[in-house]
């Protein structure tokens, strides 16, 4: 192995695992709105909006990203959609996110017992204060280790924004391959980079997990 | 828009279809069983267990898939282990599969109340039938959606196994997108063929579910 | 079973150990050098099979059409086993993992067209040239702006990453004496994607590659004449070191013969419309 190499195209690898988290970042935070507001959508009473809803969910889930991404950006300029590399990369990332994340919020809003939200009311909560104070805090507990596995998915799928430019970790590393030809080295690079994020993330993951749930697995250890 | 090129490579995408979906399957059965063992070998294996399951569980759900294969296909020649590509496929599906897998029976199982296994216990069932009878099929039931979610994501992880030298369906849309000069086209055919089959597998998931939920 | 409670809190120190060890015994593994052989053209002779690796996705060299892999270099390659005796095996392969294949001994000659660098021929063994590989430029049909190389200043380039003919175009869009911006890619047909969408208004090619986009999409694409860039050569790719030395330069005298009667020029009009004259000899890199 070639450690000259680690040298040379540190700083630019460097550069883009930041750039790399940067997309991760602001994608999943993207996606987990789209995903928390299609959710909520999802049980409003109009006629015809779940339905239409579940299609939009179903689509995008069902198709790789790699094809969303591709249609989005070289797709998008033929009906007036134009965006750089970057953002197209973030949007993508964002909706391809925002149909999984969706499905996971609505398996936790089923998991709240309905009892909570009826004593809410019953405190003349308002709505608004319902959801924040009541709904959401007791489905997270149930719902975080899907969330986790999600965004753990999602900062490898960052490698994809590679194919528009989008100078990322992924685009870093393949320009080190093209120039030197290094293959292994390229290979191990990449390996160490993600593996290191995901370990952060799902550390994190963890913590947070330990911190709402602390106050249940004191006394009984089943969680939902 | 130009669809000719999609009709005209029609029986060569087909043949990308049906490698993905063997390949998936292959995949997604070992994941199925590995994972299992990974989880029981976690919760009911000791320091030992628990250790090893987090480190397996760490590796593969932390390296990117595409790191895997390239692993298990270049790599493991430099140490004197030749894989076939199809083995290396299914094997690095099933590997990484399998740790997401045993993640989702670990969180089921959280769900099951403690009283279950106990009364088991008290009953004098053995720790081996307590898994096998009470245990793991309510994980099943408890695990569906999350299974069904993880298939459709294997399903789309399995485009990746062309490093490999296996021509699946993106592979294979990527090849007509190129000899054709027509990308748009190409993979808007690969995305419906892919819908088409997730949608499937979804449909197969509710019925799961109504099934389980009835007994 | 108090036991569960207890191992569903994952140990941290666990994790952080595991992944010390792994990464460990990843920069063992692959610093573990293929194992020598003595000599890979005596080995390939003995099964009489030539394997080789290459991604089917770079027209008019390598590339699938209906399921049937075609191109010059699948002619050529062809041609050289025949001169050589031996059967030859395709495997297609994406970049990202020819040459590790190369390395790993999965085969033993790469018949993507890659052109000479001297970084390149540090860690690769090179034959003899397969093909021109000059840099050329590619615009959108009906874009009067440019007409000739020198109206790329003010405009926007798009060229595959680490290429050579991305390095000439650059050297050369400084001798003009202006503003040209680049936008570079891991993968050239996105980079007609592009050219497409109207993101670039030029994509930089060796121009084998560009009279064949454009002559399949004339419509979209069409080829700014005269090539700029300085005589350049395509050439495949075995491993460094001794063992490979046969092998490589058996391929080049089978190109070499190839050449000598008349059977390159037949493949190069088949393909490019056109035969060049080829060195016989492994040339220098310019870069």
């Amino acid at each position: 192995m070639d450690y000259d190499l680690f040298l040379r195209y540190g700083p630019s690898l460097l550069r883009g695992f930041g750039m790399t988290i940067l997309c991760w970042a602001a994608g999943t935070a993207l996606g987990m709105l789209i995903g928390f507001l299609l959710a909520l959508a999802r049980r409003l009473p109009i006629p015809g909006l779940s339905w239409v809803l579940r299609a939009y969910i179903e689509v995008v889930r069902g198709t790789p990203f790699l094809v969303q991404l591709f249609l989005l950006y070289s797709g998008g300029p033929f009906i007036g959609i134009r965006l750089d590399a970057t953002t197209a990369g973030i949007v993508g990332l964002g909706i391809y996110g925002s149909a999984y994340f969706a499905e996971i919020f609505r398996g936790g809003f089923a998991a709240v017992p309905k009892g909570y939200v009826e004593a809410a009311e019953s405190l003349a909560l308002p709505p608004g204060a319902i959801l924040r104070r009541v709904v959401v805090p007791t489905m997270l507990i149930s719902i975080l280790p899907a969330l986790v596995n999600m965004m753990i998915i999602l900062t490898k799928e960052t490698v994809v924004l590679s194919i528009l430019t989008v100078p990322e970790l992924m685009y870093e590393a393949q320009t080190m391959a093209a120039e030197t030809f290094a293959a292994f080295e390229t290979i191990f690079v990449m390996a160490l980079f993600y593996w290191l994020l995901v370990e952060v993330v799902s550390r994190l993951g963890r913590r947070a997990e330990r911190k709402l749930t602390s106050h249940l697995t004191q006394k009984a250890g089943a969680v939902s | 828009m130009n669809w000719d090129v999609v009709t005209r490579n029609l029986p060569y995408l087909l043949e990308g279809t049906v490698m993905t979906i063997a390949v998936s399957l292959a995949g997604i059965l070992v994941g199925q069983v590995l994972g299992a063992f990974i989880c029981v070998g976690r919760i009911s294996g000791g320091r030992v267990g628990e250790t090893l399951g987090a480190v397996y569980v760490s590796f593969f759900r932390g390296v990117p898939l595409l790191i895997q294969l390239l692993l298990i296909y270049y790599m493991l020649p430099l140490v004197g282990i030749d894989v076939p590509p199809l083995v290396a496929a299914v094997g690095a599906l099933g590997l990484a599969s399998s740790a997401y897998v045993s993640e989702i029976y670990r969180g089921s199982l959280l769900a099951i109340p403690h009283g279950h296994g106990e009364a088991a216990l008290a009953l004098g069932f053995s720790e081996g039938s307590i898994w096998r009878r009470i245990l793991l099929p309510q994980a099943f039931r408890l695990s569906v959606p999350a299974l069904v979610n993880e298939l459709i994501l294997l399903l789309k992880a399995s485009s990746l196994i062309s490093v490999v030298g296996v021509a699946e369906l993106t592979r294979v849309s990527q090849s007509v997108a190129s000899s054709t000069y027509r990308p748009l086209e190409a993979y808007m055919a690969a995305g419906a063929i892919y819908l088409i089959i997730n949608g499937a597998l979804a449909l197969l998931g509710v019925l799961v579910e109504r099934r389980l939920a009835r007994s | 079973m108090p036991k569960m409670t207890y191992s569903l809190a994952l140990g941290r120190r666990g994790a952080l150990k595991s992944l010390a060890l792994t990464g460990a015994a990843l920069a063992v593994l692959l610093s573990m050098a293929p194992s020598a052989k003595a000599d890979i053209l005596a080995d390939v002779k003995a099964a009489g099979v030539l394997k080789t690796g290459t991604e089917m996705q770079f027209p008019p060299f390598d590339m699938i059409e209906g399921g049937e892999y075609i191109g010059l270099n699948r002619d050529l390659i062809d041609e050289v086993g025949k001169e050589m005796g031996l059967k030859v095996e395709y495997q297609d392969l994406p970049w990202t993992s020819v040459l590790p294949g190369l390395e790993a001994g999965k085969f033993d000659l790469v018949i993507a067209p890659v052109t000479i660098t001297k970084e390149r021929m540090e860690r690769y063994g090179f034959t003899v040239p397969i093909a021109n590989a000059t840099a050329a430029m590619m615009k959108k049909t009906g874009d009067d702006s440019i007409m000739k190389p020198e109206d790329i200043v003010g405009k926007t380039v798009g060229g595959g990453k680490g290429t050579s003919q991305l390095a000439q175009v650059k050297d050369y869009a400084a001798t003009l004496g202006g503003e040209v911006s680049f936008n570079e890619y891991v993968d050239s047909n996105q980079s007609y994607a592009d050219l497409a969408a109207g993101r670039v208004d030029v994509s930089v090619n060796s121009l084998p590659n560009l009279s064949y986009a454009a002559s399949q999409r004339p419509e979209t694409f069409t080829v700014v004449l005269p090539p700029f860039g300085k005589p350049t050569f395509f050439s495949w790719v075995t491993r460094k070191g001794e063992a490979d030395d046969s092998l490589r330069e058996a391929v080049s005298a089978a190109l070499v013969a190839i050449s000598a009667d008349g059977r390159m020029a037949k493949i190069q009009e088949k393909w490019l419309g056109q035969a060049v004259d080829l060195p016989t000899e492994v040339p220098a890199p310019s870069f």
